[in-house]
């Protein structure tokens, strides 16, 4: 008859190939489970200076413009999260065009979210974390800018997807000082 | 012992199309991998995660599918890119991305979700953005704590030695 080895082989075997199948039935039903999460963005304030040193990282910091947003955000996550979901990564991306690049978009905030108590947003007057300059260094011929809220759920296991949520105009004026 | 008395049995050509037949498993899996690699246009489309900087998305050990296309990147998506003169691949999100028009360049920054401080530290000397071609591609899916056997045999090079060891004690001495 049949061996330990054999045995222990023969149940490995079946065992892999029954974890394969179901991950892949994981990963294929997760993004259909039903959700509906409300949010509100609201922009209040938007100032840009230049002239000083911003970003230590970032040897040009000094003449380029940098804008700083004060916003509200309003949104109540908690049905976004299923049996599958690890945590949700919530974050804002001002996008806009300017002179020679049609597609420029920034992540300003970010917030990771781990679970349905931490899921109810109620934020006032928040200011950008990440710094907002443009490529060049002004805002000059800036165009079609609005700010949009991004929900992107990371499951424990399966298929990365993006849920864009909200979208608002966004004004960025230039600094007073480099206005030319 | 038992192999050597079988080959006298069947003769050089039975030992020849045992040996044709591992050689074909072992080209169909490279055959498969490079295929892979050719359809998400990625040089490795099925990484380890190695460091814990994306915490608490992932962690190390965790296996991530990559794919790459040709398709310009979007800012949030968690790239893994390798710089043109270091060895090691690393996994972070897209925080910014500036696309020209007329060429298609485009210029991406990225950060790991558990850093405070953007990657431009990691990035070569003078290197503000990364480009296109230095991602080697977008996770789209992955399968948690599946790595960490290889992890393992990186930290603790002996166990590929007593791995493969008890593999040829075990074949000499099974019946079949």
């Amino acid at each position: 008859m049949y061996n330990f080895l054999q045995r222990l082989g023969g149940i490995t075997s079946f065992a892999m190939s029954t974890l394969m199948a179901l991950f892949i039935l994981i990963s294929l039903t997760t993004p259909f489970i039903p959700s509906n999460p409300t949010h509100e963005v609201t922009l209040h304030d938007v100032r840009t200076t230049t002239g000083r040193m911003v970003d230590p990282a970032d040897r040009a910091s000094r003449s380029a413009e940098y804008a700083r947003l004060t916003f509200d955000i309003d949104a109540d996550l908690t049905s976004m999260f299923n049996w599958n979901t690890k945590l949700l990564f919530a974050y804002i991306t001002a996008d806009y065009e300017s002179p020679g690049f049609d597609t420029n978009r920034i992540v300003v905030w970010d917030r990771i979210i781990r679970n349905k108590r931490q899921a109810k947003l109620r934020l006032r007057k928040h200011h950008n974390k990440y710094f907002l300059r443009n490529y060049a260094k002004t805002f000059k011929d800036v165009s079609n800018a609005n700010l949009t809220l991004h929900i992107n759920p990371v499951p424990y296991l399966g298929i990365m997807y993006d849920k864009p949520m909200v979208t608002i105009p966004l004004a960025i004026p230039r600094a007073e000082k480099a206005k030319a | 012992m038992e192999f050597l008395s079988q080959a006298k049995k069947f003769g050089v050509r039975s030992l020849l199309l045992q040996g044709l037949t591992f050689l074909s498993v072992l080209t169909s899996a490279f055959m498969i991998w490079k295929g892979l690699s050719l359809f998400t246009n990625s040089e490795s489309p099925v990484v380890v995660v190695l460091s814990g900087s994306m915490k608490p998305a992932y962690d190390r050990g965790d296996i991530l599918f990559l794919h790459n296309g040709f398709s310009p990147i979007e800012v949030g998506e968690v790239v893994v890119y390798k710089l043109n003169d270091k060895p090691i691949p690393i996994v972070h999100r897209v925080m910014k991305v500036h696309t020209e028009n007329e060429s298609g360049e485009q210029y991406l920054l990225t950060k790991g979700d558990y850093n405070n401080a953007d990657d431009r530290g990691l990035y070569s000397p003078g290197q503000m953005w990364i480009q296109r071609d230095e991602i080697i591609g977008r996770v789209k899916g992955f399968v948690p704590y599946a790595g960490m056997g290889t992890i393992w045999m990186n930290d603790y090079p002996h166990l590929k030695l007593v791995l493969l060891g008890t593999l040829c004690i075990l074949s000499l001495f099974s019946n079949d």
